[in-house]
């Protein structure tokens, strides 16, 4: 819709106070969204404060006063966490786990992508579709609570070592230090490949026709036709897609992780929010949280923004 | 030669679809077990005799975990919470998509500006906490509502949706002589119902599976949404078998409980707390897969 949609060019000479008057309804409709940002986005920005100062409480009636009435202390609450080891540990679990998701589980629907749309069975590629994003769509407490049941120690895959003879006792999936980041590799995996399929397979779907009517006449055998036609045609969105996904590496699933960590594998899996949630909620420190927490959002602010740009300037192709 | 590649052609096709039958195997099982589980008597489940299909079967767990009004309860406050919030936050949105979809308005780059910022920079888990607090939102189904009403995300997408709309459609309004309002509510908003009803959906799916939110701002047992009912069950099954506890649970027999297990309590939990996503799948389905191609990126 261009200007003309609604500003006649008569209009659009003069002042902004006629435009107005005839346009005002166009302002009502912006007041509610941005009560909204205002009052649940951009309000709790002030508590970011907290982060420089001592933070008590009981120092004031309402937490503005109170941070007022607080003692500044600088970035001495970034300091301090920095030297504790639980923070450096939850921070390298952070980059380890994600690390470990994108290189298991971003290449994964791909491949399937490209399988799925080379079978010829239309019926057997819709039932298969079907079935595989079916998870997307469960909660990670559902989907927790599955993998809790089938892994127990008297659950199905137990109960399968045990006979294999291969394992003497059942294996403590959830309790192992060793196994638990491979756990929530798979579990996410579980979760989320079919969907990501799904999303490969549109872009699939996207790639032009008469390209592949052209190769057939040239002689182009299957394997040809991958590897100069469909690849080619999808790289770019690939590689976006793998920027973007390593501009978030600072959220390694902080929803799955809460609900299916506990404290025998805090070592393994404590990753940055849910230190944040710990610390700053579970005791209460709420400086030292909104410390992590800023710097937190400080990581991942400059990681999307970069990336973002990086993927503009040599794809030509951005999120925004 | 013409053979040998015909013999290879094979091999790889069926090892195709091994894959895919493995993949969706593995998607299946799981859920297949749970629900086997779910209907079977307690000792074969003990045992650890339970595979796919139940063993003494018997709808006693089910009875259970539904006497009482803990589900129900739950599941009431979920339906509230996903069918507000999901049909607030699409009103919300379309809303302060529609300006922003006109080139020409003014005060668009600013506000637009605004809104990417609200979605790269938020105050986090603790600010936002005092926040609530403060406000008086802390144990209300509001603390569960409010924050999500605009995803900046889906609020793109529509606004890019509405750009793309034929101009001649506004313009053939406003020759009628409808204002900004009525052209809204009137002519764009009902031929936008199908990527409405897409972005309706992605909410509503947030709404239904959020747990954090409940988990920081809900203590009162009987406005826990589903989520929170069901990671307590899970994480406390034997606890609330033992004690009948869960205060809105009606007394039970020792009897009762005899015949049961965690193990098939969770299970059975679980089954019930994913009924209304599979019965709702089939839109699902259509709607998401228009969700992806409408949020495809942009070249």
């Amino acid at each position: 819709m261009t200007q003309s949609a609604y500003t006649p060019p008569i209009l659009r000479k003069s002042g902004f106070r006629a435009y107005f008057r005839r346009n005002y309804d166009m302002y009502l409709l912006l007041i509610p969204g941005l009560l909204y940002a205002l009052m649940f986005r951009l309000l709790p920005l002030l508590g970011i404060s907290i982060a420089f100062v001592d933070y008590n409480m009981f120092a004031g009636s309402n937490p503005i006063k109170a941070i007022l009435a607080s003692k500044f202390v600088g970035i001495e609450n970034f300091t301090r966490v920095f030297r504790k080891a639980d923070f450096r540990q939850a921070l390298s679990n952070t980059f380890t786990i994600s690390f470990m998701k994108i290189v298991v589980l971003f290449p994964l629907p791909i491949l399937f992508a490209l399988i799925i749309h080379s079978l010829r069975s239309v019926k057997f590629k819709r039932v298969v579709q079907t079935i595989v994003y079916i998870p997307h769509f469960f909660s990670w407490v559902v989907v927790s609570g599955i993998f809790m049941q089938i892994l127990s120690s008297g659950g199905l895959i137990n109960t399968a070592l045990l006979r294999s003879g291969l394992f003497s006792e059942p294996v403590k999936f959830f309790m192992d230090q060793k196994i638990f980041r491979w756990l929530l590799i798979f579990t996410d995996g579980w979760k989320e490949i079919g969907w990501s399929t799904i999303v490969n397979l549109a872009a699939l779907a996207g790639v032009d026709q008469e390209l592949y009517e052209a190769a057939v006449i040239d002689g182009a055998r299957k394997m040809q036709q991958l590897l100069y036609i469909t690849l080619p045609c999808i790289l770019s969105t690939i590689i976006l897609m793998l920027i973007m996904r390593v501009g978030s590496v600072m959220d390694a699933g902080f929803s799955q992780i809460l609900v299916m960590y506990n404290a025998t594998v805090y070592k393994v899996s404590d990753i940055i929010q849910t230190y944040v949630y710990r610390i700053g909620l579970g005791k209460m420190d709420f400086s030292l949280g909104t410390a992590v927490g800023l710097f937190n959002s400080a990581v991942a602010f400059v990681l999307v923004i970069s990336t973002n740009m990086i993927s503009r300037k040599t794809l030509g192709k951005s999120i925004w | 030669m013409v053979e040998k590649r015909a013999a290879g052609f094979y091999i790889v096709e069926c090892l195709k679809y091994l894959v895919m039958i493995l993949f969706a195997l593995t998607t299946l099982l799981p859920f297949v077990n749970l629900i086997a589980k779910s209907f079977s008597g307690e000792a074969p489940v003990i045992s650890g005799r339970v595979t796919f299909w139940p063993l003494s079967p018997t709808l006693e767990t089910y009875r259970w975990v539904l006497k009482g009004s803990s589900f129900f309860n739950a599941l009431r406050v979920s339906g509230i919470i996903t069918v507000t919030g999901a049909l607030g936050a699409v009103v919300l949105t379309a809303m302060t998509a529609f300006p922003l979809s006109h080139p020409g308005f003014r005060g668009r780059r600013g506000v637009l500006y605004l809104w990417v910022f609200i979605m790269l920079f938020n105050g986090g888990i603790v600010p936002n906490y005092m926040l609530y607090r403060t406000l008086g939102m802390m144990d209300t189904l509001f603390s569960l509502i409010l924050p999500g009403l605009v995803n900046v995300y889906n609020m793109f997408l529509i606004k890019n949706y509405f750009e793309s709309l034929p101009e001649s459609l506004e313009e053939a309004a406003r020759i009628d002589g409808a204002n900004n309002l009525r052209t809204l509510f009137q002519i764009v908003l009902p031929i936008s119902l199908p990527m409405l009803a897409t972005i309706t959906l992605f909410y509503a799916v947030a709404y239904w599976n959020d747990y954090f939110t409940a988990r920081l701002y809900i203590s009162t047992l009987s406005r826990r949404p589903l989520q929170l009912y069901l990671y307590d069950m899970i994480n406390n099954a034997l606890r609330i078998m033992d004690q009948g506890l869960d205060a809105n649970t009606g007394a039970i027999s020792a009897d009762e409980v005899m015949n049961l297990t965690p193990e098939t309590v969770r299970s059975a939990a679980i089954v019930l707390s994913t009924l209304p996503i599979l019965m709702v799948y089939p839109f699902l389905q259509k709607y998401f897969v228009t969700g992806i191609v409408v949020g495809s990126v942009k070249g």
